[in-house]
């Protein structure tokens, strides 16, 4: 791992600036993804900005009809909150499942949406949710966020400071944990509410997607079994000793069965 | 969540004349606390990786980062030009090879003509720290010429060019064929006739502690090195020959060690070029591997194929029991040779078989050489051979554990391939794991989903031979007893994790009547402690153990003999125990342990003694017999009970039953420490363990690399997916052993992974024929019509022709009658 100066800054516009000044500098939220992309080599940042425990980041409400979570919230925190739990226990539970103990009282909301790993878990309730990811400056509806493969829409120096999940009528998450990471070889979060019908499959491509087929039945007809015609293709999925991309379309069709039932 | 439920100790009644069984004991067999408990939790035990000294220099390799191709030129000048850069090693500087085995001396510290595998070493780069040795290895230019890539044995199999390696057929290492009897004969008079093919998946060790080395001139100019090996004397012999100093010049210190397994049991590159450059820089030279450079050092278990053949009679009897395996060897010999015998020495050893026939066949690859893993290559057959009883079973109609029960080898036979065995607790260990399961009331009858399975195995109490021939010990204890009454014990053997401290210490302290806590220790150390070949095959409990009840009872017969003389009784009167030496028929009479010491110093001199073992001479005396004889064998049975889900094909063990017959344990704590690390890690391999490689794709070099060198990627249990582990011991003292024990430290991970596929099929009704088990494979055997996943065949293999030993039975003398002329005896012989 390369040399790097850190920084503790004291507000959001502090921090927003050290990164404007410093074009090689980057975010540190929990570490738990880029301290080991740095220590792998893959990254090496003149300068980290440390931002999970800034005042703006921190927090869970309900604001109407949204419940809005501080991008520095940790998963455990989040797992833990009688608020998430009583609003979308789905989130508390996916959020209770990420990694292991550790991770979970490490990494956070906004460093997961940032990394955008093509296994992480919360992608997949911004986007089955619908959710608005808020940022210093500006708000990013899901669809717009995420760009496959650890792209997302944000800038360089731009630092998630929240995220809106409008609040479900049903909502379930149901994943098929690596043994070893405990990320999502495939994952699928299905939710009814504001937003419609949305399905979203995380941990099978190259980066989060919604699955229209299952959309269309499912809001034809809520239930488990109207999934059962719906074919899923293997083209263009994830292969790796684990699981070839054939067995990760029928883990999809298995998994998108398990939420809706769980959803009820 | 984890747990162990102790399952309790079957006693097997002594026999007449088993004068083992009938002693009672101070220490053994009491669950005593280990004498390197404290520091180990107390986190002051010195791991290789916590030494450290003044005017330190750290070293970092540069790798290979293309799988094969000729070195044309390495050009260090900017590495050189990097501040805090004090030297940097190439090949040139390591002209001569080495490698753990006589007949495989392939490996050159540092790459010198050729690489062949991504991660080996080409040059060496020592700077004032670490962060600058990185920075200058990555300044390090090499210039590759790309050779064509043997990716598979298949391939090396097609492509005798290029060739990896100057030595073998094309790329074939090695192959071996024996007949014990007429196979084929047997097979065609049989009733039913089996014939599958297996695989089993290459997995590596996982030690949690990464190899370190730190190597120093001492204040008198000798080359020492301190590392975390498992074979301190074999390091030395490899240093000293390829750094070219007489072996007396060097010194190799093995600290204790956090988990080995087998990874620890090559001499390793990075250890001599450390030694090297403390050569040339007059500094110490500290390197520390990463996770990923582990996973290059590799020397775990081999991928092997399997075709196995049986022909049993109508009542399942075996008659004709024919194994082939193909292992996938990785880049250099390592311990390969003996790796591929052992996928077939110790087919024999559990279950009756009339003929026996062994093809084996070990190809190089351009990979990370494969070696020695717990078990070593023989998981992978015993996979096979359990799975095949089990199948031969459901044909037959038979109940597996009763099937098992009445084909166990019987106690003091010699098999078909002429391996000599003594007591056999494979009986006991299976009706323990199958009462404890409720096998007889709960299998096949636990509904859709949900099933048992058994397997039964056997492994080595210490290989019969040592690596290089030699008439010399395996193992010596050297003792100084001081006038306060102390014990300090000398021994070569080296504490992985696995307790061997402990047993030196325990076993000196039994025979001497005093506490394992006041037997000090110097271990591991080729220039303070009498040779013990090392930390593998299961040897050092036997042969150490041995060794030291040698030399305790040397040091017990002088006090004896000093004590009797005061006390005025014959020497067989004196008594050791609690500090004390007494008068056995009147204990209240006698003296403490330190003034017996202190009589028999000033009756005979400074009370120093040595004990050692050797082995006995087996009686397999064909070529390639050298490989699987022992001592003494354990012998393991497992149930597991599995719960698979049939969307998902997702299997969690949910129960564990396994048996181990341990002859006598000396610390049942220990002993049960090492049954469920071994079921851990049957599981791993059973589940989820792949040291799998993909090719990168064309833009990116096609090189063929490891798909996850990191903790992250390669996938191993944890603690929450342990499920509840029942464990027994059978005792059956073993006349060979140290108060009659035998090995504990690889046996019990053998009968786990064909439990759990049998397991498999008890729940779902599909065979999943390979290891590892996992969701994928058992789907596609659930949608296959056949109802089964595994290889559909067995490549061709150019077989040699056949050594032909017949068995004991059909009147051999352990000699292959087509035997071909033995080279005379070189100084270091190979055998096999
Ligand atoms: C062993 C292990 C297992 C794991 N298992 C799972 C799993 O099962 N499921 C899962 O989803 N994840 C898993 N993770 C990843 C984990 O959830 C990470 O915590 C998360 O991906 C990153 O969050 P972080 O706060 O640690 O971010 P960091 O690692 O600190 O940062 C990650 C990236 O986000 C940027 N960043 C951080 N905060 C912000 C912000 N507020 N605004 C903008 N950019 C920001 C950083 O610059 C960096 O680029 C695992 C990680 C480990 C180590």
């Amino acid at each position: 791992m390369q040399d790097f100066s850190f920084h503790k800054p004291q507000n959001l516009a502090a921090a927003v600036d050290t990164l404007k000044k410093r074009p090689e500098a980057k975010a540190l939220g929990g570490g738990q993804s880029l301290i080991p992309v740095m220590k792998l080599g893959l990254a090496a940042p003149s300068d980290l900005v440390s931002v999970a425990g800034l005042a703006e980041l921190r927090g869970i409400k309900v604001d109407g009809k949204e419940l809005v979570v501080g991008a520095g919230m940790t998963h455990a925190e989040v797992a833990d909150s009688a608020e998430v739990k009583k609003a979308i226990p789905a989130l508390a539970a996916l959020a209770g499942h990420i990694g292991d103990a550790q991770v979970r009282n490490r990494g956070t909301l906004g460093g997961s949406l940032a990394h955008d790993d093509p296994a992480a878990d919360y992608p997949a309730a911004v986007l089955a949710l619908g959710a608005t990811v808020v940022t210093d400056r500006r708000k990013i509806a899901a669809d717009d966020f995420f760009r496959g493969l650890y792209q997302t829409a944000l800038g360089a120096d731009e630092i998630v400071t929240s995220v809106r999940f409008p609040i479900p009528e049903k909502a379930a998450y149901a994943k098929f944990a690596h043994p070893a990471s405990k990320f999502a070889l495939v994952g699928v979060m299905v939710a009814k509410g504001p937003a419609g019908v949305r399905v979203a499959v995380t941990g099978a491509g190259p980066g989060v997607f919604r699955q229209a087929d299952m959309e269309r039945a499912l809001g034809g007809r809520w239930a488990a079994d109207a999934l059962a015609g719906v074919a899923v293709k293997a083209e263009g999925l994830n292969a790796d000793p684990y699981g070839s991309a054939e067995y990760r379309a029928h883990l999809i069709g298995v998994m998108a069965r398990r939420a809706v039932a769980a959803a009820g | 969540m984890a747990s162990e439920k102790e399952g309790g100790t079957t006693t097997v009644p002594a026999r007449p004349g088993d004068e083992a069984q009938d002693r009672s004991f101070h220490s053994v067999g009491k669950p005593i606390r280990r004498v390197d408990a404290r520091g180990k939790v107390t986190g002051e035990t010195r791991f290789a990786d916590d030494l450290s000294l003044p005017g330190m220099l750290h070293m970092k390799l540069k790798r290979s980062t293309v799988p094969h191709a000729r070195i044309l030129a390495v050009d260090a000048t900017r590495a050189l030009a990097l501040p805090g850069v004090r030297a940097v090693l190439t090949g040139k500087e390591f002209p001569v090879p080495y490698g753990i085995l006589p007949v495989s001396q392939d490996e050159n510290a540092l790459c010198t003509d050729k690489v062949r595998f991504v991660g080996d070493p080409v040059a060496a780069v020592v700077a004032v720290d670490e962060l600058t040795a990185e920075e200058g290895a990555r300044l390090v230019e090499v210039k590759y010429e790309p050779l064509t890539t043997i990716g598979s044995p298949e391939e090396a199999l097609r492509n005798p060019e290029p060739q990896i390696h100057a030595y073998g057929k094309g790329n074939i290492h090695r192959s071996v064929a024996f007949d014990f009897g007429d196979v084929p004969g047997a097979i065609a008079g049989a009733a039913h006739v089996f014939e599958d093919s297996f695989f089993y998946q290459g997995n590596t060790h996982l030690p949690l502690e990464q190899h370190a080395t730190l190597a120093y001139l001492d204040q008198n100019g000798l080359l020492t090195i301190s590392s975390s090996t498992q074979v301190p004397h074999y390091l030395h012999r490899a240093a000293s020959k390829v750094l070219g100093l007489p072996p007396a010049r060097v010194r190799i210190i093995a600290p204790p060690q956090g988990g080995g397994f087998g990874g620890k049991t090559d001499p390793f590159n990075h250890e001599i070029v450390a030694g090297k450059a403390a050569l040339l820089t007059g500094r110490p030279v500290k390197i520390a591997l990463t996770r990923e450079e582990v996973f290059f050092c590799h020397r775990g278990r081999h991928p092997v194929q399997m075709r196995m053949k049986t022909g049993v009679d109508a009542e399942g009897r075996i008659l004709g029991h024919s194994v082939e395996t193909l292992l996938d060897g990785g880049a250099y010999g390592s311990y390969g040779m003996a790796s591929m015998h052992y996928t077939g020495a110790l087919e024999t050893v559990t279950y009756r078989m009339d003929r026996y026939r062994f093809r084996g066949c070990r190809t190089f690859t351009n990979k990370p050489p494969c070696g020695p893993k717990r078990g070593h290559g023989t998981p992978q057959p015993r996979f096979g051979l359990e799975v095949q009883i089990d199948k031969i079973c459901e044909k037959l109609g038979i109940d597996p554990a009763e099937w098992r029960i009445r084909n166990a080898v019987p106690p003091d036979s010699v098999t078909a391939n002429w391996m000599k065995v003594g007591t056999i607790g494979l009986v006991a260990c299976l009706e323990a794991v199958v009462k404890a399961s409720g096998w007889k009331e709960r299998r096949g009858k636990l509904g859709r989903g949900r099933g048992l399975g058994i397997a039964a195995s056997s492994y080595m109490c210490g290989a019969g031979h040592p690596i290089y021939f030699n008439d010399m010990p395996h193992s010596g204890v050297q003792l100084l007893l001081d006038r306060g009454g102390g014990v300090t014990a000398y021994c070569g053997s080296t504490e992985v994790g696995q307790g061997s401290d402990n047993v030196l210490a325990l076993l000196i302290a039994e025979v001497l009547g005093v506490e394992p806590a006041d037997v000090k220790l110097v271990t591991g150390d080729t220039s303070l402690t009498p040779i013990d070949l090392g930390s593998y095959s299961s040897r050092v409990t036997l042969m150490m153990g041995n060794a030291a009840i040698d030399a305790a009872e040397r040091a017990r017969d002088r006090l004896a003999i000093a004590a009797a003389q005061k006390l005025g009784i014959p020497p067989e009167r004196v008594g050791f125990g609690g500090g004390r030496v007494f008068d056995v028929s009147d204990p209240g009479t006698g003296m403490t342990f330190a003034e017996a010491v202190v009589r028999a110093e000033s009756a005979g001199g400074t009370v120093g003694v040595v004990g050692s073992y050797r082995p006995p001479p087996p009686p397999a005396r064909y070529k390639g017999g050298g490989v699987g004889p022992s001592p003494a064998y354990s012998y393991s049975a497992a149930v597991v009970e599995v719960e698979a889900d049939e969307t998902t094909g997702i299997v969690r063990p949910v129960k564990i039953w396994v048996a181990h017959d341990i002859g006598r344990s000396l610390n049942p704590v220990a002993v049960r420490g090492q049954v469920v690390g071994s079921v851990y890690m049957g599981l791993g391999e059973a589940l989820m363990e792949e040291q799998a490689f993909k090719r990168l794709p064309p833009k990116l070099s096609s090189a063929l690399v490891h798909v996850g060198p990191s903790m992250l990627d390669y996938k191993s249990p944890l603690t929450l997916d342990m499920p509840e582990v029942e464990c027994f011991l059978v005792e059956d003292p073993e006349p060979s052993g140290p108060f009659g024990a035998k090995e504990v430290g690889q046996g019990p991970l053998l009968p786990i992974p064909p439990a759990l596929a049998n397991a498999v099929h008890d729940a779902l009704g599909v065979r999943v024929d390979e290891v590892p088990v996992t969701p994928e494979k058992v789907m596609a055997a659930l949608r296959s019509p056949s109802r089964r996943c595994g290889p559909e065949g067995f490549p061709v293999v150019p077989w040699p022709e056949a050594l032909d030993v017949p068995p004991p039975w059909e009147g051999g003398d352990g000699n292959a009658r087509n035997e071909p002329p033995r080279p005379p005896k070189k100084k270091e012989g190979v055998r096999p």
